[in-house]
């Protein structure tokens, strides 16, 4: 055996791969700058100041197509700029290591639809964030007059579940802070996880409005209370009707009742009022940010229902888990039509996984509701946890494959 | 100048590590000889790197987002299984020295001598592209049209030069170090760190295709701990530097380490502990 033609043989693989990788890789043209000193030569071309405490952009609104983005650091600490998609989570593009008086550039295919822009000065944190839109042209791929007969359907009837769940969330939460207010408490403990049902459903669209979401729906394990961070909302109040598991807790007086239930209550009718908007102020739904909302709903799931942390004090974990399926399956249905044009094996895949999840969630029904989370043993999580990972994970192509 | 002196730093140390602990080892086990194939891989690296880095910022036409990511995900990945490689080579080869079965070891180890090159150049080339982009960001800022707030410098050029010859110095400092070692001490050592730097790359390498959509789980976080450990603070940049260590670290990437160093480390410490010499598995056929 002679050793190094083998060897030699591995090094020229290697030296050809460092090579060759980036030719064979997506390339995409670079957005030229403005000609002729013109500045901003065209409207794809964005420029995006980051300081300390703010990001500028030159615009916040661009035609489909390929954008470029030249973020000029003018901080003192490193930062970074990111493309985020309509969930605020999936990450469309991002440059890093943009040290102070440095620009970056970044390129990337945006379609048509909704995202955000984020600068993280010191690179840690959510970034400062704000909305940015991509508007239709000639240059994204032309969708078939049949896709947009679906589109356009898949679109209008999220629309309408969401503004319907917000509506009965509103009516409920109005019914719920009356009686928290009026010291029934027995009355309020039952109504509690179901109206808290109709905001898990629609919990991706909830969120996208940092502002309201962490004043509503914050845990107590979440809340920077030494940064001089205040608590309220559902779990405060959650917490203030089961305080049995709290040590040494001191329960609200009744004016201090008045002031979290109000408060909810302003909170949750500002929401509502935004999700029915009309006219500009409207909201939109991509058929790619539906998609990604069913996903991010299984996430929800995953992340913070099965352990039990959601519902830390009542233990209706069970509730909000239901919920969320519920609006991952809604989202799903709604653009199934679309999935079954484009790939067929998948929708039947998904929905056999969303009926094995729901089969499992029903053998924990209780009366109207569900067990308590204290009653689940570590094989029934493990049960449930098992069937949620199945869902995900082919739930995880949906995007890609409705958008393509 | 801090920020971008802590970012040329953090590029260049792993390399300066990696690339040291190679040369200190060539030179305490007398193979001088292959030191210069250690320099071609990093020559070759650099210049790569440099070119496409040109290529991309000056020319036609870019590198998307998922494609930068993809390539700096794969090279690390390739890159542990590259350094895993050398880290138990180096035990190998080290049960031979100062007997005479040098001759045969060397000629066992002429693969390995090849490996070398490409060792040297994943150290120096996985983070290069993205070290080189900066680098062209830093000559362009210091080449630009005054646009508002936005002024020529060449600051941000100096400081990311300055905080690679740091890492330099630094990698120079460990050789001088490394070369006082004696031999058990030294191969015990370099190679437990080695495997920690292993470690770290290969959870970079996969948050880097967590980040472009390629694997799963990018926002399932294990810990977070930005707030003690601030990235773009020094030590934060030292820990990212030496060990790839991220203070918002997802589940997957913690998985993935304690997959790779439990194992990995074991095996390790087993056969350090072992001091039989190791026969040479194939006896010369000369008579």
């Amino acid at each position: 055996m002679r050793k190094t033609p083998i060897a030699a043989r591995t090094l020229v693989a290697s030296v050809t791969a460092l090579a060759v990788v980036p030719m064979l890789a997506a390339c995409t043209e670079n957005a030229s700058s403005g000609e002729d000193g013109k500045k901003g030569g065209d409207a794809r071309t964005l420029s995006v100041g980051s300081s300390a405490d703010a990001c500028e952009l030159s615009a916040t609104k661009a035609p489909a197509g390929t954008l470029s983005f030249d973020v000029t650091n003018t901080g003192s600490d490193v930062t970074e700029f990111y493309l985020l998609g309509a969930d605020g989570l999936r990450i469309v593009g991002e440059v890093e290591n943009i040290g102070p008086n440095l620009t970056k550039k970044l390129t990337v295919n945006a379609p048509e639809g909704d995202y955000f822009t984020a600068c993280k000065p010191g690179m840690v944190g959510e970034g400062i964030r704000a909305p940015f839109t991509v508007t239709h042209s000639e240059q994204e791929q032309q969708v078939s007059a049949s896709d947009q007969e679906l589109i356009d359907q898949a679109q209008a009837n999220y629309r309408a579940y969401v503004q319907d769940q917000s509506a009965q969330l509103l009516e409920k939460t109005k019914e719920f802070v009356q009686l928290y207010e009026g010291g029934k408490d027995d009355e309020a403990r039952g109504l509690y996880p179901v109206a808290r049902e109709h905001w898990e459903r629609i919990e991706t669209v909830a969120e996208s409005f940092g502002d309201l979401d962490p004043k509503t729906d914050a845990r107590e394990a979440d809340v920077d209370f030494a940064a001089g961070e205040k608590w309220a909302g559902w779990h405060r109040i959650e917490k203030d009707l089961w305080p049995q598991g709290a040590k040494g807790y001191t329960a609200l007086k009744p004016a201090e009742r008045t002031t979290y239930g109000d408060d909810l209550l302003a909170n949750v009718t500002e929401l509502d009022k935004r999700i029915q908007a009309t006219g500009p102020d409207a909201l939109t739904y991509p058929i790619d940010a539906i998609a990604n909302g069913s996903i991010g709903l299984l996430e929800e799931v995953a992340n913070g229902k099965i352990t039990g942390e959601e519902e830390a004090w009542s233990h209706t974990d069970l509730w909000d888990f239901q919920a969320n399926v519920d609006g991952a399956r809604v989202a799903y249905e709604g653009v199934q039509g679309l999935l079954e044009a484009k790939d067929p094996a998948l929708a039947e895949e998904l929905t056999a996984k969303f009926d094995a999840l729901q089969a499992v969630l029903d053998q924990y029904r209780d009366g109207d509701g569900f067990v308590l989370y204290t009653a689940l043993e570590p094989a029934d999580t493990k049960k449930m946890t098992d069937a949620v990972n199945a869902l995900s994970e082919p739930l995880s192509k949906l995007t890609a494959a409705v958008t393509s | 100048m801090l920020a971008n002196l802590l970012i040329g730093l953090r590029e260049g140390l792993e390399a300066a590590l990696v690339v040291s602990i190679l040369v200190a080892y060539l030179v305490k086990s007398e193979r001088r000889e292959l030191l210069p194939r250690i320099w071609a891989g990093v020559g070759i690296a650099v210049a790569v790197a440099l070119a496409f880095g040109a290529a991309l910022t000056f020319g036609p036409r870019g590198l998307t987002f998922e494609a930068q990511e993809a390539i700096g995900g794969t090279l690390s990945i390739v890159a542990v299984a590259f350094v895993t490689w050398m880290i138990f080579w180096m035990s190998t080869a080290a049960r031979g020295l100062g007997a005479e079965l040098r001759g045969q070891i060397d000629k066992a180890a002429e693969g390995g001598r090849w490996s070398l090159v490409v060792v040297a150049m994943l150290a120096v080339g996985r983070e290069g592209l993205e070290t080189a982009l900066f680098l062209w960001a830093a000559t362009q800022a210091g080449t630009r049209d005054t646009v508002g707030s936005v002024t020529p410098t060449w600051e941000p050029l100096v400081g990311a030069m300055l905080g690679i010859l740091v890492a330099v110095a630094l990698g120079y400092l460990i050789y001088r170090g490394a070369i006082r070692l004696n031999l058990t001490v030294f191969f015990t050592w370099t190679g437990a760190f080695l495997i920690l730097v292993a470690g770290g790359v290969l959870a970079y390498g996969l948050h880097d295709l967590q980040e472009a959509g390629i694997l799963p789980g990018l926002h399932n976080l294990a810990f977070d701990v930005s707030d003690a450990i601030p990235p773009s603070s020094w030590y934060g940049t030292l820990l990212k530097g030496v060990f790839n260590f991220s203070p918002a670290t997802t589940w997957l990437e913690a998985t993935a380490w304690v997959l790779y160093v439990v194992p990995v480390g074991a095996l390790f410490l087993l056969r350090t502990r072992s001091t039989r010499p190791a026969r040479p598995s194939r006896q010369l056929q000369e008579h």
